[in-house]
């Protein structure tokens, strides 16, 4: 009997199985829009800083919106906030001192969130600026917000404490990465620290002792949040923060659930960008990718109105892409998350071994090893396409399948052995597996070495490291040169460990180029940092420009208004409404 | 004074007991344990279907060189030129064609056959290298404990109970990269021979206490019957007494208990590569490509399907073929 029932379950899966396999995948060509520019501009007219923001069409007030998502927020301290997820929450329940307007296609521009205009450069040169602070905005207790508690959101960033958000401003203002010794918040909680100060309640003062163009650009990360010194709760914070934006958080259960109601002190006309739809967020966590699309594509109940915050996982893109019913829920957009295969600069020399690299590397078939371009779109430059003034360029032309010959050619008879550092992670294996496959193609000699994955970005960012090459993948805090090549190329900031400089490249001309363009006004550099962009692949070839990510987003029929941020690549909540 | 079961002719009677046995032996004459156990075993009809299932599966495995010459097709080579826009294979049924039997994985454009193929030399490798080593450890082990008794036999108790106190899942995630980074450093090249030598030790360091502690309570047992103490009454050393009186007793536990850790084994190494401790990417594996699979089950049935029913087909044929090996051996047993 036994027997019999295992044979009848072998049977039965066999079957199951294979009917389930009967249909024929004859391709087709899924489009993605990659071929669109970043256009940015910091406005100056303060009409366009102003509120409300124009309405959405066809969205109505009411409703709970919800958003699945696998991982928890860590916390919503709007100092420490540094995730994509946190940083697509927290306009919700906080403002900054500028914000981007963004209409999810690469048009971007800066206007004043709190501060009624993005900043005046009161000098010229980059080094004292002035926001004057909007009229008529109110923290979730009715009381105004003013310069002081803006001062207050940016000293307590200097916390040890509360460490884990950005920290251009820190350093800015004391002028060294150290800069919570520099000036020490818990020892000063009723001063600013140096070079910030509140001339009166409706101004803010920043001086630097070095010019600072992209001030304006840093001051839109949360760390300018506003706080009232009484309120401060510390650590706490992230489970209670004190809202100053359209909503607020009204139950927090760590790991569990965020629900966010709306605030009532939130005014439209003070507000350039957010609106107030639905009664409620509520952030869900715990299912997988997998079965939150799964949740969302079946439609039922609360999940009509939800948005799978995750990406669609590679392995279902085809059965939703292949879903015409499914196009008006699908949202598909390049982000500005650049990824390069690193090459280790300290270890690999001969600069026509990194051109035969870049040569060697076949971009169509890395693709599709990923997902295809649901998941991907190649990319030859060093920064991605959503870079405000990108210009597409190939230094290395290789045509979409890699050009091994050429690669032999530049490698002149010689077999170099490169090691190839990967992460111990299924898909990163696969990579490398294919990354591997292209490069012995072209005549190299390689060897994969596994990194647990945890530990990979700590040991990558070690000088010294013992790898040749290794995946790195970079998404910058505003999409301007000034926060990619200088953060990524210059060799003067290679320390010990914790380099964001991966590839270990420190070319003297180069870095003196960096020091130039960072003194110009931000409208001038974006032109001279696509040039630079050129000009280091050309002379330096540092890595090889692989892919950038493509946002693929699958939401509920009654889930409107989510747009891809083009500014960081994660659905944006702030125009998100539910249809009736 | 009764005779050792294994020593000689005993009258067919007494062996064949058991439900599975084989029609009565009409000739009359007595044979000896091993062949009747031969004789149950033929006349059961699972016993052979699963017995030749576990011979082609062995052959394949044995000549997977040879079929890839023949098939013309390595199992690193990649057709990702047969794969659609999202890295799925064109064709029926996951490309399966003349030239791809099984199809093709999606990604990376591989040969399904050919790395099941390999897989199949991999898992029964690792299984089979890891089911002698543990039967070797168990036995000796198990062996001396029971017949020795004493301190000794306190002392391997007590390796037993530690063993099997030690976390599985803690040592096979920790010690493979340790050794690695031992023995080639952070750049050296890794055969894929030392990953499977490592999963190897692993589990025979962990699977050993099972089967020594079964052979010691049957040496126990049997370290008490007659045969036992008259062999010691008539001056016999403990090479003979082992050797010759014991171990001929204990060859029906010790092969059930081989047959059962084999595809706990193969199952084993798969669960390992599934949560990515197992072998590396490079490595044909049973286990990497069912994780890599389940993915997929949606959108491509077919790459979750050969796989699965390659590696159920050989549990179920290695765990059956045990089972009537059992049967046949210990007739009392069988149920």
């Amino acid at each position: 009997m036994r027997q019999r029932a295992a044979v009848a379950v072998g049977g039965a899966f066999v079957l199951v199985s294979a009917l389930s396999a009967c249909s024929a995948n004859t391709g087709g060509e899924p489009q993605v829009d990659t071929g669109r520019q970043a256009t940015g501009v910091i406005a100056t007219d303060p009409r366009d800083s102003a509120g409300p923001a124009p309405e959405v069409a066809g969205a109505r007030r009411g409703g709970t919106f919800t958003i699945l998502r696998e991982t928890p927020i860590s916390h919503l301290d709007p100092q420490r906030t540094y995730s994509f997820a946190g940083l697509m929450t927290v306009p919700l329940i906080a403002r900054t001192l500028t914000t981007w307007k963004d209409d999810g296609e690469g048009n971007l521009r800066l206007v004043g969130d709190l501060a009624e205009t993005p900043g005046r450069d009161v000098d010229d040169d980059c080094k004292v600026w002035e926001f004057r602070v909007r009229d008529g905005v109110r923290f979730e207790d009715g009381r105004p917000v003013t310069a002081r508690e803006i001062g207050y959101g940016i000293a307590r960033s200097f916390d040890p404490d509360l460490a884990g958000g950005p920290t251009y401003l820190q350093e800015w203002l004391v002028d060294t990465p150290q800069y919570d010794t520099a000036w020490d918040f818990q020892a000063n909680r009723t001063s600013l620290p140096p070079g910030l100060t509140t001339p009166d309640d409706r101004t803010l003062r920043f001086e630097f002792a070095r010019p600072r163009c992209d001030l304006p650009f840093a001051v839109s990360l949360p760390t300018t949040a506003p706080l009232p010194s009484d309120r401060d709760t510390g650590v706490d914070l992230g489970n209670a923060p004190f809202s100053s934006g359209p909503y607020k958080v009204t139950r927090y259960r760590a790991g569990v659930e965020i629900v966010m109601e709306r605030n009532e002190h939130w005014d439209a006309t003070t507000d350039p960008v957010r609106h107030q739809y639905p009664d409620r967020f509520v952030w869900s966590f715990g299912p997988t990718p997998d079965a939150a699309a799964n949740r969302v594509i079946a439609d039922n109940g609360a999940d009509q109105s939800a948005l799978s915050w995750d990406y669609v996982p590679a392995s279902l893109i085809a059965r939703v892409a292949g879903d015409a019913g499914l196009r008006a829920r699908t949202i598909l957009s390049p982000t500005p998350s650049a990824n390069h295969l690193v090459i280790n600069n300290a270890r690999v020399t001969d600069l026509r071994v990194r051109q035969a690299l870049n040569h060697a590397i076949d971009r169509e078939g890395l693709v599709k090893v990923l997902g295809g371009r649901h998941v991907a779109v190649p990319m030859t430059t060093l920064m991605p396409p959503a870079t405000i003034g990108h210009r597409t360029y190939d230094a290395y032309p290789a045509g979409p399948d890699g050009d091994p010959d050429k690669a032999r050619e530049l490698l002149g008879g010689q077999r170099p052995e490169l090691v190839l550092g990967a992460a111990d992670s299924s898909l990163e294996q696969q990579v490398a597996t294919q990354l591997k496959g292209n490069l012995e193609r072209a005549g190299f000699t390689i060897t994969i070495r596994n990194i647990p994955d945890d530990a990979k970005l700590d040991e990558i960012k070690k000088s010294g490291n013992p790898w040749d090459l290794y995946l790195g993948s970079w998404a910058a805090d505003w999409p301007s040169g000034a926060s990619i090549l200088p953060v990524l190329y210059d060799g003067r900031t290679i320390r010990a460990q914790g380099n964001s400089n991966h590839a270990y490249f420190n070319d003297p001309a180069i870095n003196a180029e960096f020091d130039r363009i960072l003194t110009l006004p931000p409208t001038e550099q974006s032109r001279q940092w696509a040039e630079l962009d050129e000009r280091i692949m050309e002379e330096h070839a540092p890595v090889v420009p692989l892919y950038v990510d493509v946002a693929y987003l699958v939401h509920g029929a009654k889930a409107g208004g989510i747009f891809v941020s083009s500014v960081f690549g994660s659905p944006a909540l702030v125009d998100a409404h539910v249809k009736p | 004074m009764s005779l050792s079961p294994a020593a000689g002719p005993v009258p067919a009677a007494i062996g064949s007991g058991g439900t599975a046995g084989p029609p009565r032996d009409r000739r009359g004459a007595g044979h000896s344990p091993g062949r009747l156990a031969w004789l149950r075993l033929r006349a059961d009809r699972t016993a052979l279907a699963s017995g030749a299932a576990l011979v082609l599966f062995l052959l394949v495995a044995l000549a997977a060189p040879l079929i890839e010459l023949t098939y013309g097709i390595g199992p690193r080579d990649q057709f990702q030129d047969r794969l659609d826009g999202f890295g799925l294979p064109l064709g029926r049924a996951g490309g399966v064609s003349g030239e791809h039997f099984f199809g093709l994985e999606p990604r990376l454009g591989r040969d399904i056959f050919i790395r099941l193929v390999y897989g199949l030399r991999t898992s029964l490798f690792v299984a089979l290298a890891a089911a002698v080593l543990t039967s070797v450890i168990g036995v000796v082990l198990g062996t001396l404990a029971g017949y020795l008794g004493g301190w000794l036999d306190a002392v391997v108790t007590w390796i037993t109970d530690l063993t099997l106190a030690l976390p599985f899942l803690v040592v096979a995630l920790v010690l493979p990269p340790m050794l690695t980074l031992r023995f080639y450093g952070q750049r050296d090249t890794v055969p894929a021979a030392f990953g499977v030598g490592v999963l190897i030790v692993i589990f025979a360091v962990f699977g050993w206490t099972g089967t020594a502690r079964l052979i010691r309570g049957q040496v126990i047992a049997l370290r008490e019957r007659e045969f036992v103490a008259a062999a010691r009454a008539s001056g016999a050393g403990p090479w003979h007494m082992l050797f010759r009186e014991l171990l001929p007793n204990l060859r029906a536990p010790i092969l059930v208990s081989f047959s059962l850790t084999v595809p706990q084994f193969v199952t084993g190494e798969a669960a390992l590569s599934f949560i990515g401790v197992g072998l590396t990417e490079e490595t044909p594996s049973f286990g990497r490509m069912i994780y890599q699979s389940l993915e997929y089950l949606q959108t491509d049935p077919a790459f979750v399907l050969f796989p699965g029913v390659v590696i159920f087909a050989l549990v179920l044929a290695v765990n059956l073929f045990g089972d009537a090996l059992r049967d046949a051996l210990d007739p009392k047993s069988a149920g």
